[in-house]
């Protein structure tokens, strides 16, 4: 009866939305609702070009204009050069204390050549919003759970990416400028834009000694003579010059340091983990960032938006600190890690120090380490998008000619075209784009910043929700009662890492009667063989140390008087919940 | 004349210091630390900078003593405070700057100085408060026992006399006993000989946060000493959960990020690698992580240690701490690249009785040494007193009162300060020092020469360690020729030398086209910078 009123009441309301549509809204006649993407979104993106840090902020803005309800925006700290560190908090705010939920924190573009990272968080920004109106499980998502989401925590430097002369693999750094080649000078041979085309590309001369030739078959591509034959180019390198006379081309220039050498946990100084500055968290984005999560302890899930390759990444950073990350945390990474391969097509879910590289003071170890915080780190970009075949992974020339001649008509390389060089004479500059190889194509930007999106809101998910269920009562004579209650976690993740629990970083999660008169009250270790661990002091509060992922833990007090007692539940990592007789 | 007026004025201004200390006894207030220190700045060597103020509104000082161009000239930095309950050591750092500008202003010639007076304020001030206990952190409040509260369990004068010694219960199941070498001392039950023990024993204090343990929250912040990034004691109490994670640790950093021309660093701590230095493990020299000192650096240390044992009287006993996760002493040296060199100043001395015999713990050794000599309040005898934690048990208050195992009596620092003034200008004096020898000018014809030359390090150290070389903060030996390049044949006109060891020499050369003088320029802040003209 009730379903047929409901069916009822939504062919009603479809015909009534399909006149209005008709009637007023003549613009959006002509399109038709695709699955899985925000029709009529109130704030209108694309996802198939980049933003510039004022793009991005924007776009922000916008957002939290548009859904005051859901969406908020802050600036959580400067960069080095001062800009606005830009955070959107989005959350069902009509439903509990944003900072009282368990919460998801998203950044990108750490790395400021690592661009996508900004556009997938703003992705998953807009989709929370805007889909939230009419999709109950986004409904139940906000309700539940918060999400911090800072797309650019190098805004300076992803400008430069964008604004001015680079490669795909500049800057790695942030806009600090330091001496990189020991002279005493900062910065004083970085990169030159000879041809003024916005990307740093290649230099090759004729020569009669040269080892190369132009592939007849497609000149674009410099190919090496076989060895009993004479070549005609020889490879200068980097478009550029030598700008402070040492005999070096392009050999100091922004940086060099890199921002995810720079965080407290496993830090390590440059000569053993080279980038590191002068100790964790001397960059300001990055003590922005730390300064937010301290304050922010309701954070149990995060994601970090990289570029390129495929992965996602978890840590340890380094081989010495395989211990810190024990089995029973590395299960619930395993199952996120491997959703996510289902995901994402063409990623590898991986670990850092073994599949990567070694790396000391990285974000996710920070995150997981210092504040045991379930972190990934997706590489995004595969070549395997391409073509949907495995290929021999990033920087596969010959793929990348084929992409570019049949999926791209030429759009990612610059042809080879000759200039007079001060230092080398006639050269020809040419070469793959900043925006090739590393990046998104216009065209695969918008499916893989949506499935990345869901990746984050499966992990987000997956933070811990906790319930009371079952208080159960029971009469021991002389005015006393047993009241039992079970804390229900229905989710992956615990209360508390194991990590944690270590180390003691949170504090417990505390399980509070009030309305009854407490004479003691217990832990449950054992129910069915009575085990219980008493707590002498403040047993009206009992201090949990965990609540485990699809688990749950019961409390038990003995009251002398109290018909009409509450429970509370209240979790920092786990969120509050409530029951009440 | 002038002269007569000058050395009067010194005498004078000496003779104030004089009376200064000796109208007191005692390590100076914070506030009598800073008069002094503005007093030293009115010399024209020297300038007194406030880095930043503590979050107990405590001023961290620095005070750079030089003549001339400053940061060209290699530099030694003095660091003292670095451990609050030290106070010796901000004594030694102040009175070596006003040794410094007053009697070895020679010494600036050729060296620059920076001397932090005191690195822990904060914690230092509670030498003089109503309250005295040997204090390490900061004013910053923290939760030192993880519980979700910060400071609720620190220390309580159990006896009221005003200061924070020990307790002791009588309990069956304690772990200390009577020590047989002076039975006002307390060490623990020789387990491994099936020795029983007697005494639970704790700091002076209450179980103020109920949760069963003793003075493990205190009401005190970070501790310069242990928040440092070497092998920083991550979540340990005094530690925190980030290394250089306050105020003051991250002003001194940045402030010494910025100073180019710091070669080596003597600190002022517990940590003691002068009496012996430390020693080489191949093993750990070669891990990536790297907790050994490299080899070369080893023979430096070695070095350095012979000067100052010749140059300070008081003999080595007990000196075993060559440092401690988070300090500052091994930070200068891993983390930082430069020489680091450190001492307590002071320690108790081996006392021997009679007979002949020592004593093998280091508070039986105290006070038969303290008994010799006649002191009679250095102990707080045993006393029983109510504890409301152990209703129904005997606890006895007592033990050596605070400060005095690290700090000698305020009469005796004068000479500690003038043997440790000697010896750092001792390694002032070892700098590195570059000079150009051999120099050869050849003409080739048609206007070409060739110029070569030996650029020599006339020192014992070489311009960078092993470690230094590996450092990044450290620049390298930078040669200029300051031609135009087109007159450049051959050769460099910018040569970068990554070391170049004690007494060793790199030999330089160029072919120039042309005639009129040449100028060079080599050196680094750290090691010095000589300038040379060619005259073609």
């Amino acid at each position: 009866m009730k379903k047929i009123n409901t069916l009822k009441m939504i062919v009603m309301l479809a015909f009534a939305t399909l006149w209005i549509a008709v009637n007023p809204a003549k613009a959006q006649e002509k399109f038709f609702r695709a699955v899985g993407t925000p029709h009529k979104p109130k704030v209108e993106l694309t996802f198939n070009k980049y933003y510039t840090y004022e793009g991005l902020v924007d776009a922000m803005k916008k957002i939290a204009a548009a859904h005051p309800g859901l969406a908020k925006i802050e600036s959580i700290g400067k960069s080095y050069l001062g800009r606005d560190i830009m955070t959107l908090t989005i959350t069902d705010f009509s439903v509990g204390k944003s900072e009282e939920k368990p919460a998801m924190w998203i950044d990108g573009n750490i790395h400021s050549n690592e661009i996508q990272g900004g556009e997938f968080s703003l992705y998953a920004a807009w989709y929370l919003t805007e889909m939230q109106g009419d999709n109950e499980f986004i409904q139940e998502l906000l309700r539940d759970k918060t999400f911090y989401i800072t797309p650019t925590i190098n805004p300076d430097a992803r400008n430069d990416f964008f604004l001015e002369p680079n490669t795909a693999n500049s800057p790695r750094s942030g806009m600090m400028v330091l001496d990189n080649d020991g002279d005493g000078m900062a910065g004083e041979d970085g990169m030159d834009d000879l041809d003024g085309d916005g990307h740093i590309t290649m230099m090759i001369r004729k020569s009669p000694t040269g080892r190369f030739i132009k592939d007849p078959q497609d000149p674009r591509k410099l190919i090496m003579v076989e060895a009993d034959k004479v070549g005609e180019y020889e490879m200068l390198g980097q478009e550029g010059t030598d700008g402070d006379g040492d005999g070096r081309v392009n050999d100091d220039g922004v940086g060099y340091y890199d921002p995810n050498r720079d965080w407290g946990w496993n830090w390590q100084p440059d000569y053993i983990q080279r980038g590191a500055l002068r100790y964790p968290f001397t960059l300001p984005e990055n003590r922005s960032v730390m300064e937010f999560v301290m304050k922010h302890p309701n954070i149990a899930g995060a994601q970090s938006f990289h570029n390129s390759g495929g992965m996602i990444l978890r840590g340890p950073g380094a081989e010495e600190d395989v211990n810190t990350y024990n089995r029973e945390d590395i299960r619930i990474y395993d199952v996120i890690g491997k959703k996510g391969e289902e995901l994402l097509p063409g990623y590898r879910y991986i670990v850092v120090y073994k599949d990567l590289y070694s790396v000391f003071g990285g974000e996710l170890d920070w995150f997981y380490g210092n504040r045991g915080i379930f972190t990934y780190s997706n590489e995004l970009m595969t070549s395997y998008l391409y073509f949907h075949k495995q290929s021999a992974g990033r920087g596969n020339q010959d793929e990348n000619f084929d992409v570019d001649k049949y999926l791209t008509m030429g759009d990612a390389f610059v042809n080879w075209h000759e200039y007079e060089h001060p230092q080398f004479g006639t050269v020809e500059i040419g070469g793959f784009k900043k925006t090739f190889g590393r990046a998104h194509p216009g065209f695969l930007l918008e499916q893989d910043a949506h499935r990345n999106a869901a990746f984050t809101i499966y992990h987000a998910y997956h933070t811990p929700k906790l319930s009371i269920m079952d208080v159960k009562e029971e009469e021991l004579g002389g005015g006393l009662k047993a009241i039992t209650a079970t804390i229900f976690n229905e989710r992956l993740m615990p209360t508390h890492a194991s990590q944690d629990l270590k180390y003691k970083i949170e504090r417990p999660d505390y399980v509070t009667i009030s309305g009854a008169k407490v004479v003691a009250g217990f832990v449950v270790e054992d129910e069915d063989f009575n085990k219980f661990a008493e707590q002498k002091m403040s047993p009206e509060r009992i201090a949990v140390e965990n609540v485990p992922g699809m688990s749950a833990v019961k409390v038990k007090w003995i009251v002398s008087s109290g018909s009409n007692y509450s429970i509370t539940v209240d979790s920092a990592k786990g969120g509050k919940a409530s029951w009440k007789k | 004349m002038k002269k007569s007026i000058f050395s009067w004025l010194l005498i004078s201004s000496l003779g104030f210091f004089g009376t200064a200390f000796a109208q007191s006894d005692d390590y100076p207030t914070l506030s009598q630390v800073n008069q002094r220190m503005q007093q030293v700045a009115k010399n024209s060597n020297a300038t007194l900078t406030s880095l930043i103020k503590t979050a107990g509104g405590k001023d961290i000082w620095v005070l750079k003593v030089g003549t001339g161009d400053l940061d060209q000239k290699p530099a030694i930095a003095v660091v003292g405070g670095v451990e609050g309950f030290h106070v010796l050591s901000t004594e030694l750092a102040v009175q070596f700057a006003e040794k410094l500008v007053a009697e070895h202003a020679d010494a600036l010639q050729t060296t620059t100085f920076y001397i932090f007076p005191n690195m822990s304020p904060d914690a230092y001030e509670q030498y003089h408060a109503a309250l005295k206990y040997e204090r390490r952190g900061n004013a910053i409040s923290v939760d030192h026992d993880r519980d979700g509260k910060a400071g609720e369990n620190g220390y309580s004068d159990l006896n009221g006399d005003g200061m924070i010694t020990w307790m002791r219960v009588e309990d069956p199941m304690g772990d200390y006993v009577v020590s047989k070498q002076d039975d006002r001392v307390l060490e623990k039950a020789d387990r491994s000989k099936g020795e029983a023990g007697k005494y639970l024993v704790y700091k002076e204090s209450r179980d103020d946060d109920k949760d069963g343990n003793f003075a493990e929250d205190l009401k005190e912040g970070i501790a310069f000493n242990k928040s440092m990034t070497y092998k920083f004691p991550v979540f340990q109490p005094l530690a925190g959960d980030i290394p250089v994670s306050q105020l003051e640790s991250r002003a001194m950093l940045d402030y010494l990020f910025e100073q180019w021309n710091i070669f080596a660093f003597v600190t002022f701590s517990p940590a003691n690698n002068l009496s012996t230095p430390l020693k080489y493990n191949a093993g750990d020299a070669r891990k990536r992580v790297v907790t050994s000192i490299l080899e070369k650096d080893q023979t430096i240390n070695a070095m350095i240690s012979g000067i100052y044992n010749e140059t300070v009287s008081q003999k080595a006993f007990q000196q075993n701490n060559q440092g401690t996760d988070g300090d500052f002493f091994q930070w200068a040296y891993f983390h930082f690249g430069r020489l680091s060199f450190g001492t307590p100043g002071y320690w108790v001395p081996e006392y021997k009785g009679a007979d002949g015999k020592g004593k093998s713990n280091a508070e039986a050794n105290y006070l038969a040494w303290a008994d010799s000599l006649g002191w009679n309040d250095v102990f707080v005898p045993w006393t029983e007193i109510q504890h409301p934690d152990f209703p129904g048990k005997k606890v006895e208050v007592g033990g050596i009162k605070p400060f005095l195992m690290a700090n000698p009596p305020y009469v005796q620092v004068g000479k500690i300060a003038d043997e440790h003034t000697d010896f750092i200008l001792k390694l002032a004096a070892m700098q590195p020092k570059l000079e150009m020898l051999n120099i050869k000018i050849e003409s080739l014809g048609n206007g070409l020469t060739r110029i070569s030359a030996d650029l020599f390090n006339n020192s014992p150290l070489p311009t960078h360690s092993d470690m230094g070389e590996r450092s990044r903060w450290l620049r390298k030996v930078r040669v200029d020729l300051d031609v135009p390049q087109d007159r450049i044949i051959s050769g460099d006109k910018i040569q970068l030398i990554d070391v170049i060891d004690a007494y060793q020499k790199v030999s330089l050369s160029w072919i120039v086209k042309g005639s009129g003088a040449v100028p060079v320029k080599a050196g680094a802040p750290h090691v010095g910078f000589i300038n040379a003209n060619f005259k073609l």
